[in-house]
């Protein structure tokens, strides 16, 4: 075990405000959630940025939720997840981690492209599109996740996909809230 | 009768018969907003059935993005005249100090088939 005081700095250096990582629930990704939000609020920001950042935290949370308890992973390695909310001048990063099985990374790559070419009228576009598509049986979201969070982001989102065994990738994304127009 | 009590990730949803106004408040990100929904439904096609009238009073800041495709459903079936003769009528309301909360309700009012109103409210608590 490294010295906790190192992974203080190391959390302090980089601006890390939050950072959970384990398994989530619902009640942690409200508990979290709400811890977040009054932090913010306590910050004076401007109640828009607080609502994004929240707004945007939930979509991420959630849609990781989704995912792995439909995937269902066996080995921890791939059932946990993490979540951060990073704060650097006047923007907040929210970056989340999860293992994707490697056949859903090529669908998952392509819409993610496909919203980062996408200007913010396009965006609204799809977003009413996708809330106009009946439902999948046992959908647990309306796919719509991804494109609210990149509605509500600053610039394009970030993310990557590395190799974690020979099945399985680790996907992160990273959307930046705040700091400039929407 | 639905009554449905406010948790952190939903709304209360409640119906007053002497007002015969259903009433949907709070935020909505519940764990699984159809499941959580489901009962709005059942007893909504009950009463468009039955009724003449009905208010629809809905205040939401914040609500994530299954729940909104579920009360895009519900004002659509609110809105859906060849399947009830319920006359409906609904009002938005939000705070005003609220930018977010507005926009929510615009770009409903925008996509529902369903017309409604967009009341500001004050909340004295917020001072911004």
């Amino acid at each position: 075990m490294r010295n906790i005081i190192e992974i203080k700095e190391f959390f302090a250096e980089e601006g890390i405000l939050i950072s959970f990582h384990g398994s989530f629930s619902h009640g942690i990704i409200e508990e979290i959630g709400s811890a977040v939000r009054r932090h913010l609020e306590h910050e004076r920001l401007e109640r828009g940025i607080v609502a994004d950042v929240f707004a945007v935290y939930i979509e991420q949370t959630q849609n990781v939720r989704n995912y792995l308890k439909r995937k269902n992973f066996l080995d921890p390695a791939q059932s946990s997840a993490i979540v951060l909310i990073v704060q650097t001048e006047g923007e907040y990063l929210l970056c989340s981690g999860n293992s994707i099985a490697r056949e859903d990374v090529p669908d998952l790559a392509a819409r993610l492209e496909k919203i980062n070419n996408s200007d913010k009228d396009a965006l609204k576009k799809m977003y009413k599109e996708q809330l106009r598509k009946p439902l999948e049986a046992d959908a647990t979201g309306a796919g719509v996740g991804l494109i609210d969070i990149a509605r509500r982001a600053t610039g394009k989102l970030g993310y990557r996909f590395d190799r974690q065994d020979e099945s399985h990738d680790f996907f992160s994304l990273f959307v930046k809230v705040g700091g400039g127009e929407r | 009768m639905i009554d449905i009590p406010a948790t952190k990730s939903s709304p209360e949803i409640k119906y007053s018969e002497q007002e015969n106004t259903l009433t949907i408040s709070g935020e909505s990100y519940p764990e699984n907003s159809f499941a959580f929904f489901q009962p709005l439904f059942e007893w909504l096609h009950e009463q468009l059935e039955r009724k003449a009238h009905l208010h629809v009073s809905i205040n939401i800041s914040y609500m994530n993005s299954s729940s909104t495709k579920c009360m895009l459903d519900f004002l659509d079936l609110l809105g859906d005249t060849r399947k009830h003769n319920c006359s409906i009528d609904i009002t938005w309301q939000y705070e005003r100090e609220n930018d977010r909360a507005l926009e929510l309700a615009e770009e409903f009012q925008d996509e529902a088939t369903v017309p409604f109103r967009i009341l500001p409210y004050h909340n004295p608590d917020r001072h911004q």
